[in-house]
């Protein structure tokens, strides 16, 4: 098997390549990047599920990165766009369960809340390190995450906030999720949340970036 | 009311500043740290977006910034907020012990209008997250900016009155609460340079900023303010830190 064309892809993931024609990285102009290499390994019969795996790690790698501060948002995005070009490739087999999402992560900023970034850059990431994601968008009103939840058993839920008064919408819509589905697992960001807040509002986990909600996630789906 | 800005007097009126794109100053490597790089450390390929994004800003920013004067009675500021208007406005002490020195105080509010706003959502819906996400960071940057030449204006005109002004402080900062901005917006004329307020307190272009400068004889206004805060875990002190170390540097060179 061509251990080198995985462990290329997995490297092409780490550094945003996406493919030839992109001129991200610098040090990577003119070479294959994740989408052609992928195309390439899937006709020479290598199983999806290892190509995943090698993308997996290539997102660890950029990820324990980010959390040394090597770099930063963009180069996560990167990453996360050089694996959604590999994902657009595997997309036949997860539609047939020959592989599999690591599971559902439902997001939105809640009621009140107009603000969108922050949630968008997290579900990106998310979404990248094989996730499968449902972002309800902004504005959220806390029956429309209770539904949701209702219609995607198992799903741990994300919610953004980006000022304090709107962090109080955030909290009531905890409330409700627990009240309804105590085994749901809720993870709470934006600007103005702390790990203090979370635990105020009884959410399971807070993270202060992208990299943080995919480092819990992966915890959680593990235990 | 549409006045220039070297025309500004102490007015009672709630008076709209003159801000065209070619008053602003946009620092590239200020945009950079935003993004998490240390001065001149981002890669290329994302400055070079920054670069594009900047200059697209002439065309897509539609600054705009006023405010309106009202006196502060000092005998009525307690240690922990203040008085305009006679309703209570609580916050740190870092600001009524500026405020407390000041005659006058101006509200104010400034934007840049929607337009990166929906064009950073647009890249996002199309899948292109980091150009979305630098569009937004561009933006911010340029309200930001938006706020510094209102605040220079302001402390111009007043300076013809021989009088000086503080630095300017925000609902949402400093333990000022955030749903004070329903008071604060009670002040301003209805939708006030275009900048309208939800229900939750929220400021319609989300590109804008709010608050209040003091005006007075005997105020200064200071370089340095997040040193002095005793807010544990303000999510803006490091940003406001990297950007003024950043200052320094420059100052020094
Ligand atoms: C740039 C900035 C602005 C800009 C742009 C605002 C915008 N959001 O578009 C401008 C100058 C316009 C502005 C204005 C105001 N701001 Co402001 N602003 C900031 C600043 C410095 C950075 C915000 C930002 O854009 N970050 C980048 C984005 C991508 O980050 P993010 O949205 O936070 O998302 C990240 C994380 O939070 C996390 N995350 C987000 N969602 C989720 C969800 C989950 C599940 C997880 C796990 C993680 C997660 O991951 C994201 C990616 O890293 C912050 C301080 C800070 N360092 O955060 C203050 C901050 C958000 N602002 C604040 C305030 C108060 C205001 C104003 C009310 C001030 C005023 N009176 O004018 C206004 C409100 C504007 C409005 N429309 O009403 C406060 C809010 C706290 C509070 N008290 O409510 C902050 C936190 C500063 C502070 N005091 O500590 N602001």
């Amino acid at each position: 098997m061509n251990e080198a064309l995985i462990t290329q892809i997995g490297i092409c993931i780490e550094k945003g390549k996406v493919n030839k024609a992109s001129p991200y990285p610098g040090d990577m102009i003119g070479q294959e990047g994740s989408d052609e290499l992928t195309r390439q390994a899937l006709s020479e019969g290598i199983g999806p599920d290892l190509i995943l795996q090698a993308c997996n790690s290539g997102m660890q790698r950029i990820g324990e990165r980010f959390s040394r501060n090597e770099v930063f948002v963009p180069e996560l995005l990167m990453a996360a766009k050089s694996m959604n070009a590999v994902m657009a490739h595997l997309k036949p087999y997860f539609q047939t369960g020959t592989v599999k999402a690591k599971g559902k992560f439902v997001i939105g900023t809640v009621a009140g809340d107009l603000h969108d970034i922050g949630k968008n850059l997290v579900s990106m990431v998310v979404e990248g390190n094989g996730w499968e994601v449902i972002d309800l968008g902004v504005d959220v009103k806390t029956a429309k995450f209770v539904d949701s939840v209702k219609a995607n058993p198992g799903c741990i839920v994300g919610l953004s906030a980006l000022l304090t008064t709107t962090m109080a919408n955030m909290a009531k819509t905890v409330q409700e999720i627990k009240n309804q589905f105590p085994d749901t697992v809720v993870i709470v960001g934006g600007a103005p949340l702390s790990t203090k807040a979370a635990e105020q509002m009884k959410a399971d986990g807070y993270a202060s970036d992208p990299q943080g909600a995919v480092a819990f996630l992966n915890k959680v789906s593990r235990n | 009311m549409s006045v220039s800005a070297s025309a500004i007097k102490i007015e009672k009126e709630a008076v709209e500043v003159k801000i065209s794109f070619e008053d602003l100053l946009i620092d590239k490597n200020e945009i950079g740290i935003s993004l998490g790089y240390s001065a001149g450390k981002t890669p290329s390929y994302f400055m070079n977006m920054v670069d594009d994004v900047v200059k697209k800003l002439s065309s897509l920013c539609q600054p705009k910034a006023g405010y309106k004067i009202f006196d502060i009675d000092k005998s009525i500021i307690k240690p922990y907020g203040i008085y305009i208007e006679n309703a209570f406005y609580k916050m740190e002490k870092i600001i009524t012990s500026q405020i407390k020195k000041s005659d006058k105080v101006a509200v104010f509010v400034c934007t840049i209008g929607p337009a990166m706003e929906m064009w950073s959502k647009e890249l996002f819906k199309q899948g292109d997250s980091i150009l979305g996400y630098i569009v937004d960071t561009v933006a911010s940057a340029a309200v930001e900016s938006t706020a510094d030449y209102l605040h220079n204006q302001i402390e111009n005109s007043v300076q013809e009155e021989e009088m000086k002004i503080t630095n300017r402080y925000s609902p949402g900062y400093c333990n000022w609460s955030v749903s004070d901005q329903h008071l604060l917006f009670s002040l301003l004329p209805k939708n006030f340079c275009g900048i309208s307020l939800t229900g939750s307190a929220l400021m319609m272009p989300v590109k804008s900023v709010s608050g209040i400068i003091g005006i007075g004889k005997n105020v200064k206004r200071m370089k340095y303010i997040c040193g002095k805060c005793t807010v544990p875990n303000c999510a803006y002190r490091p940003y406001y830190l990297a950007i003024n170390k950043r200052r320094l540097a420059k100052n020094n060179n």
